[in-house]
């Protein structure tokens, strides 16, 4: 359960020449994470690669702008084998990308010019629509008569206001704004005099002059002719673009689909960054490969390298501790859990991986809180049913609904209705006492054990004052068990024992010797800090205890809400009753089971992850094949 | 967490980053400093790099990131409009690498020439620069640009620059994109927040409106119209009328006697654009001291902060920089506070 306690750090002793193929073979065993500390400088003080990364970067440029105009590629078969990538091969490669562009790049650019002219023509008809009730000659009245002085033209839709306030400071205005939320269509006017400086305020403002034909005026139906005839040509022209674009990609997609796979095997190469060193013939890798996979990463390269190669092993220092890359546990019935474990932290080489304890206790407490057979079944259901959606999702769904139904058993619950199952165990709203004192019990076992956990995590990083003294340490354990039994036995009316009232003197005695030796603080400071970090720790526990309580005030509040949806279909008629009866229980099964969710996430974060779980370990990424990262 | 315990950790905390400030006679210290000491006092020595040219980059990108692990600490407690104004702000960052890239393309430098002048920013701000290098043309870059989270003041951009390739415009254009949409967002602020950050921000955009204007119209010669449909809206003292009061001012000359009685700091200052700039800065960053330290909205405290710090960090890279390249310590002084020498 330790996490990552099966990685060992790798060093391998090849010859440069190999570099690329050893990269290759390691990232399709997705085995293998780099190490870039210079640790080997000193003996082989390259970083080979640096010319052939610079020359990928190129390519790939020249492949996504192709793939921008062209459209994506399909996927390769992931089943042929990567042939790898040589460096003449990728000169070759990056040459004929470019020369691609260089054919392919105008196309862009045609696509680009037509676009504009679309929209200039969709804005013009839109134009003359505006005006085609109006008895007005356009195109005399594009630049004024006299001293008016008037524009007719369209202007992005954010610069309206703006342009409307600078104009109006050289008194000219803004008339018949018409459009979309991206551009509007205007009309300009001003005097003449004033116009002067007009031409540089509209050209800052994106404004474009609208171009009105000159058989606007005496024949209408001359000029729809016209647009319609503009636009088919447009249309054409379009049409020969594209045509033109997969002509070229008839030709040339085999070879451009062989480019992409090749760039892709040398991605492992190209991310080795630091990771690979070289000097002359030599070189070597060094990175973390869990141990399990040791013996298959020995034969793949084996199989796969020219030379001889030499790979040694060993287990993780004490002073790696924090740069050992944990595999965090992805697959299968735990995937959603260790999903939910990373929102909060990757567990630290050597910490306790809390994946299956989070699961086991996050579907109890659940259940715990929502017991009921109805609307656990519907949980499940609902997982298997949208199980493609969900993904391993599906599984959450089915352990925490298959634990209502277990605990649905033990209260004799089903829908709400508690009379058709004998109960187990007991119906909660029974004794309610009873069930808020189960659910404290489960609270100080829930937080013995995460003390447990984070006194063996801070012993196994060597933090042993942590252990001993810390927050959740055995000192502030021994002082709550004192305290709680004492409590027990207060309010058992037995008094508070002697024994008990001895150990919290001691063990506070003690903490507070800690807490002051641990700060070197000016005295003021110091007591305020060892008073506060005393109390801290009494009342972390104290108020943690009590948090638990909500898991028996759910299980009360889901009878509650049965009840009151019962009493309202009650109420109802046969109609109304099963409606009031069928929607009720969908809103306790959505309502309620998604606040007992984030209740039962709550305590497992709160009250458990921040007592025991470190969570700053670095994931485990494996150099994989394909373009998976960035330059 | 609650609002008030959100206050007291931006509070805690602001008290905490407050010491990492350098006025201005720390500054002046760090300035006289021999190379080997300044080296040990400001981190330089600990950066490596094949030569000095490297090294400086490094520095200032160990400085940028100094500055964004400090914001996102400030940024934790904070959530919604006050979180997105603060994410937007550090988004200028990316903004200078858009105007970099830009440039770049303009002059047709080769990629990695240009890509040594961006910074790297957090994923969260950080744009895909290899795609945008591997451009052509700025109308490509541009194009590329639409396709991010920047499509607004790319496509505002390009248009522009369509009409008329000029790069002051594309910059003008940028600023103004920006800086509209920062005010934007702290329109959408509550109440104090609301009030103090447009404030603070509303003296921002006066000294960028005012030293950025007169530069267009009397070193550029552009029109006044022009000039003043490229200013920003929401300046603090200098509105679109003030402003234009000044630009038809025949000389520049004309223009420094109509300046607002209600930006004091100019009264006294020698009629130079790069002194009013200096005196708006100090002006601001007088103001920033006070805002961070009493403004009684915390939102307003951390923005001041940020802005002080960004400041110092520059201001420190300055020192560095000139020392490593050996400038006089005249002229480092000079371009530190013009307007000390200009009083001496």
């Amino acid at each position: 359960m330790r996490a990552g306690s099966d990685m060992r750090h790798v060093t391998l002793k090849l010859m440069r020449e190999d570099l690329p193929r050893a990269s290759l073979a390691l990232a399709e065993l997705a085995a293998f994470a780099p190490d870039e500390r210079p640790l080997l400088e000193s003996e082989l003080p390259e970083i080979p690669g640096k010319t052939f990364r610079a020359r990928m970067r190129r390519a790939w440029g020249h492949l996504d702008r192709l793939t921008s105009v062209l459209g994506e590629l399909p996927k390769a078969d992931p089943k042929l084998s990567l042939p790898l990538l040589s460096r003449e091969q990728l000169v070759e490669i990056d040459q004929w990308l470019a020369d691609a562009w260089k054919h392919c790049g105008p196309c862009e650019e045609g696509l680009h010019r037509l676009e504009d002219e679309f929209r200039e023509l969709r804005h013009l008809e839109q134009s003359l629509n505006d005006f085609a009730d109006l008895d007005v000659d356009l195109s005399r009245l594009q630049g004024g008569q006299g001293l008016l002085d008037i524009r007719i033209g369209s202007i992005p839709a954010d610069n309206l206001s703006r342009l409307r306030d600078v104009l109006a400071l050289s008194n000219h205005m803004i008339l018949n704004v018409s459009g979309d939320t991206e551009t509007l269509r205007v009309v300009i006017a001003g005097g003449r005099a004033d116009a002067a400086e007009l031409d540089s305020v509209l050209l800052a403002a994106a404004y474009q002059p609208l171009s009105i034909p000159d058989s606007f005026d005496d024949n209408p139906d001359a000029l729809r002719a016209e647009l319609l005839e503009r636009r088919q040509r447009l249309e054409q022209e379009l049409a020969q673009w594209h045509s033109r674009m997969q002509d070229w990609l008839d030709e040339n997609g085999s070879q451009l689909l062989q480019a992409r796979q090749l760039l892709e095997s040398a991605e492992p190469y190209v991310h080795l960054h630091g990771a690979a060193r070289s000097r002359g013939a030599l070189a070597a890798l060094q990175g973390w490969i869990p141990g399990s996979r040791l013996a298959a990463v020995e034969t793949k390269l084996k199989e796969e390298l020219k030379h001889p190669f030499v790979l040694e092993a060993r287990r993780p220092r004490t002073d790696e501790t924090y740069l050992v890359p944990v595999p965090v546990q992805n697959k299968g019935i735990m995937h959603p859990f260790s999903v939910l474990v990373q929102q909060y932290g990757v567990p630290r080489f050597g910490e306790f991986d809390p994946t299956m304890l989070f699961a086991v206790t996050f579907a109890g407490m659940f259940g715990m809180m929502f017991g009921d057979v109805g609307h656990g079944a519907v949980i499940v259901l609902t997982g298997l049913v949208l199980r493609r959606r969900l993904r391993s999702f599906s599984y959450l769904f089915g352990l925490a609904g298959a634990s209502a139904m277990m605990f649905g058993w033990l209260y004799g619950s089903v829908f709400g209705v508690e009379h058709w199952l004998q109960p187990l165990w007991i119906a909660p709203m029974s004794d309610p006492i009873y069930m808020l004192t189960v659910a404290l019990g489960w609270g100080v076992a829930f937080l013995t054990l995460g003390s447990a956990i984070a006194i063996i995590n801070r012993l196994l990083s060597g933090d042993q004052a942590g252990a001993f003294f810390g927050p959740g340490g055995v000192l502030p354990l021994i002082l709550y068990f004192a305290l709680l039994g004492g409590l027990i036995n207060l309010a058992q009316g037995q008094g508070f024992p002697m024994v008990a009232t001895a150990v919290i003197i001691l063990s506070l005695t003690v903490l507070i010797g800690y807490q002051w030796q641990s700060s070197d603080a000016p005295y003021g400071e110091r007591i305020m800090i060892t008073i506060i970090e005393t109390y801290e720790i009494i009342n972390g526990y104290a108020t943690s205890s009590l948090s638990f309580l909500r898991v028996a005030a759910f299980s009360l509040n889901h009878v509650a809400l049965s009840l009151a949806v019962f009493t309202l279909a009650d109420t109802m008629g046969t109609v109304g009753h099963w409606v009031v009866i069928i929607l009720g229980n969908l809103f306790v099964i959505v309502l309620e089971g998604f606040i007992v969710a984030i209740q039962t996430l709550r305590l497992e974060y709160y009250e458990g992850f921040s007592r025991y779980f470190y969570g700053d370990g670095k994931p485990f990424q494996p150099l994989r094949v394909g373009r998976t990262q960035t330059y | 967490m609650s609002r008030f315990t959100d206050q007291a950790y931006i509070r805690t905390r602001l008290a905490i980053m407050g010491t990492n400030l350098l006025n201005r006679e720390e500054l002046s210290a760090l300035a006289a400093l021999p190379l080997d000491e300044l080296s040990a006092a400001s981190g330089f020595e600990e950066v490596t790099g094949i030569n000095n040219a490297a090294r400086l980059a490094t520095f200032e990108r160990v400085l940028m990131q100094t500055w964004l692990d400090e914001l996102s600490a400030l940024l934790r407690p904070l959530k919604g409009s006050a979180r997105r104004l603060l994410t937007h702000w550090a988004s200028r960052y990316e903004v200078l690498n858009i105007k970099a890239l830009v440039r770049g393309k303009i002059g047709q430098l080769p990629n990695e020439e240009i890509e040594k002048s961006l910074f790297r920013l957090p994923g969260f701000l950080s744009l895909n620069h290899d795609q945008l290098l591997n451009t052509d043309s700025v109308t490509e870059l541009l194009r590329q640009l639409q396709k991010t989270p920047y499509q607004r003041l790319a496509t505002q951009a390009l248009r522009r620059y369509e009409e008329r390739p000029d790069p002051f415009l594309l910059d003008a254009t940028l600023d103004q994109q920006f800086y509209g949409e920062l005010i934007d967002r702290a329109h959408h602020l509550s109440g104090t927040d609301r009030a103090e950050v447009l404030n603070l921000i509303g003296r921002i955009v006066d000294r960028h409106n005012l030293v950025w204007s007169l530069r267009y119209r009397f070193n550029y010669d552009l029109q006044a119209s022009e000039v003043l449909y490229l200013a920003i809206d929401g300046g603090r003292v200098l509105d679109r009328a003030r402003l234009q009061e000044i630009l038809n001012a025949d000389t520049l000359a004309d223009a420094f006697g109509l300046l607002p009685d209600s930006l004091p700091c100019l009264r006294e200052i020698p009629h130079q654009i790069t002194l009013i700039e200096a005196a708006m800065r100090s002006d601001l960053l007088a103001y920033a001291r006070r805002a961070m330290r009493y403004s009684p909205s915390a939102l307003t405290s951390v923005l001041s902060y940020l802005v002080l710090r960004h400041g110092g960090i520059s201001a420190l890279y300055t020192i560095v920089h000139a020392r490593v390249h050996g400038l006089a310590d005249e002229l480092l002084q000079e371009a530190l506070d013009p307007l000390r020498e200009e009083a001496a």
